[in-house]
C-alpha cells in the first residue's frame, strides 16, 4: 500500500470566471494536479446542490465549487444566491456527517490562473491526506450488489 | 362554554352565513388519542368537530389541494401558531391567496388548549414575532446535542443507521405542508438525481435533499416526524437547519405573507468565511 492515493475530485466552475481562470492557468503553462475533473456551467447560480450529491454518488472523493468573486457575476447576482445556498448546504452536509473538508468552495476570477493552479494542488493534497471517502463508497457498493431475498 | 363549543359555534356561523364554503378542522381518529382532518361543508357536519390537546397536526397543507381555492371562495381552517406560519410561507411563495383564508387560531401547551384571537393570518403577527424572540440560543434537544458532539465519521454512521430503515414511502413529503411541488425531484428520472430503490445511498440523498429544500421554510410542526413509519428523527434535521438559518441570516420562517424566502434572496454582506 505504498502507492500514492490519487483522489478523484470534481470541480463545478462557472464559465465566465473560474473556467477562464483555468484557461489562463493552461495558457500560462502552469502545472497542477491532474486529479480534478472540471465541469463547466453558465454561472455558480446554476450549480444545484444535487450536482454535489451526484458527484459523490458517482464516487468522487471531493468536490470543489468555484465561481466569480462577489460583484463580478456576469448575471449580476448569481453568485450571491449561490453563496447563501452553499452556506446552508454546507451546514447540512456537516450535520449529516459528510466532512466539510471534502466539499470546498472558492472564488477564482478570470485573471487568477495562479490561484487556480495553487488551489487545485492544495485541494488535491488535502483530500489525498483524508483518503478515499470510504463511508460513502460503502453505500455505493451496496447499490451495486445484487439483491438477496 | 368550553373552547371546543365556542369554536363549534363559530364554525357553524361561518358556514351558515356563507362567509366560508368549508371549514377544515379535526374529528375523532382511529384511536382515542388521534385526530383526523374534518372537512366541514354544512353546519350540521360541524357537530363532529373536536378541538382538544390531541389536535396537533398542521392542517395548512390541505389548503393547496388542487382546485380548492380556485373558485375564489373563502375557507376556514383551524391552525396553531406553527400552522399560521406555514400559511404565511405558502402565501409568500404564491401558492394561495391569503385573503381567502379565515383562521380559527388555537394553541396547545402542556396538554392545555387555548384560543387565539384573530381571523386573518396577519392578526397573529405579534404572536409570531414573540415566538421568534423566544427562540432558545441552543435547541436544547438531548439527541441533537449528542449528534453535534460526534465527529464526522460517527455522525455519518448515525445517519446511515437511521436512513437504512427508510422505506422511501414519502410519507414525510405527503404530510409536509411545504412539499407541494407538482413534480418532486425524486420523481424526476431524466436525469435521475436520487436512487429510487430503498438502498441506504438513495435514502441518504433523499433525506438530504428534503432537508435542504425545507431549510428556512420548515416551521417545525412535526407532521413529517409523526408520519414516518420507521421513526427517523426527521424533525431534528429540520430544526437544526432552521436554527442555522436563523443564526446566519436572521430568518425565522413564516413571519409574514410578504417575507422573502431565504434561499431566493441575498444580502451583499452575507457571511462567506468558508469560501477559499
Amino acid at each position: 500500500m505504498n502507492e500514492l492515493f490519487e483522489p478523484e475530485i470534481v470541480a463545478f466552475v462557472c464559465t465566465y470566471c473560474t473556467y477562464a481562470g483555468a484557461d489562463l492557468a493552461g495558457t500560462s503553462r502552469l502545472k497542477y494536479a491532474p486529479n480534478v475533473r472540471i465541469i463547466r456551467l453558465p454561472c455558480t447560480g446554476r450549480i444545484s446542490p444535487m450536482f454535489i450529491l451526484k458527484a459523490l454518488q458517482k464516487g468522487a472523493d471531493g468536490v470543489l465549487v468555484s465561481g466569480c468573486h462577489p460583484g463580478d457575476c456576469h448575471f449580476t447576482h448569481g453568485n450571491y444566491h449561490a453563496r447563501r445556498r452553499w452556506m446552508v448546504f454546507r451546514a447540512l452536509l456537516e450535520f449529516m456527517g459528510i466532512p466539510s473538508e471534502r466539499v470546498k468552495f472558492s472564488w477564482i476570477s478570470a485573471a487568477e490562473g495562479g490561484k487556480f493552479a495553487d488551489l487545485m494542488n492544495s485541494v488535491t493534497e488535502d483530500i489525498r491526506k483524508l483518503g478515499p471517502f470510504d463511508q460513502y463508497k460503502e453505500l455505493i457498493r451496496e447499490t451495486e450488489t445484487p439483491a438477496t431475498f | 362554554m368550553t373552547i371546543q363549543e365556542t369554536y363549534k359555534t363559530r364554525a357553524k356561523e361561518l358556514l351558515s352565513s356563507g362567509r366560508v364554503k368549508m371549514v377544515v378542522g379535526y374529528k375523532a381518529g382511529s384511536t382515542p388519542d388521534r385526530r383526523r382532518p374534518h372537512f366541514i361543508r354544512t353546519p350540521e357536519e360541524a357537530d363532529r368537530l373536536i378541538l382538544d390537546s390531541a389536535c396537533i397536526a398542521n392542517l395548512s397543507g390541505y389548503l393547496i389541494t388542487e382546485g380548492l381555492l380556485s373558485d375564489e371562495k373563502s375557507v376556514g381552517i383551524f391552525l396553531k401558531p406553527d400552522g399560521v406560519r406555514s400559511l404565511n410561507i405558502l402565501a409568500a411563495e404564491s401558492q394561495l391567496n391569503i385573503e381567502q383564508i379565515v383562521v380559527l387560531g388555537f394553541d396547545v401547551n402542556n396538554n392545555e388548549i387555548t384560543a387565539l384571537k384573530g381571523e386573518k393570518a396577519e392578526d397573529f403577527s405579534t404572536l409570531i414575532e414573540s415566538l421568534k424572540e423566544h427562540v432558545p440560543q441552543t435547541p436544547g434537544n438531548p439527541l441533537l446535542e449528542r449528534i453535534e458532539a460526534m465527529n464526522a465519521k460517527e455522525r455519518f454512521a448515525f445517519w446511515e443507521a437511521e436512513f437504512s430503515r427508510c422505506i422511501k414511502c414519502y410519507a414525510c413529503r405527503q404530510a409536509c405542508p411545504m412539499c407541494y411541488c407538482r413534480r418532486c425531484i425524486v420523481d424526476c428520472n431524466q436525469p435521475q438525481w436520487v436512487n429510487t430503490s430503498s438502498h441506504t445511498l438513495g435514502n441518504f440523498e433523499w433525506n438530504i435533499v428534503r432537508a435542504f429544500h425545507l431549510s428556512g421554510r420548515c416551521v417545525g410542526c412535526g407532521n413529517c416526524d409523526r408520519a414516518c413509519p420507521v421513526n427517523i428523527p426527521l424533525r431534528l434535521i429540520n430544526a437544526k437547519m432552521a436554527h442555522e438559518v436563523l443564526g446566519a441570516f436572521d430568518h425565522f420562517a413564516g413571519m409574514s405573507q410578504t417575507q422573502e424566502p431565504v434561499l431566493a434572496s441575498f444580502k451583499k454582506d452575507d457571511s462567506e468565511t468558508f469560501i477559499l
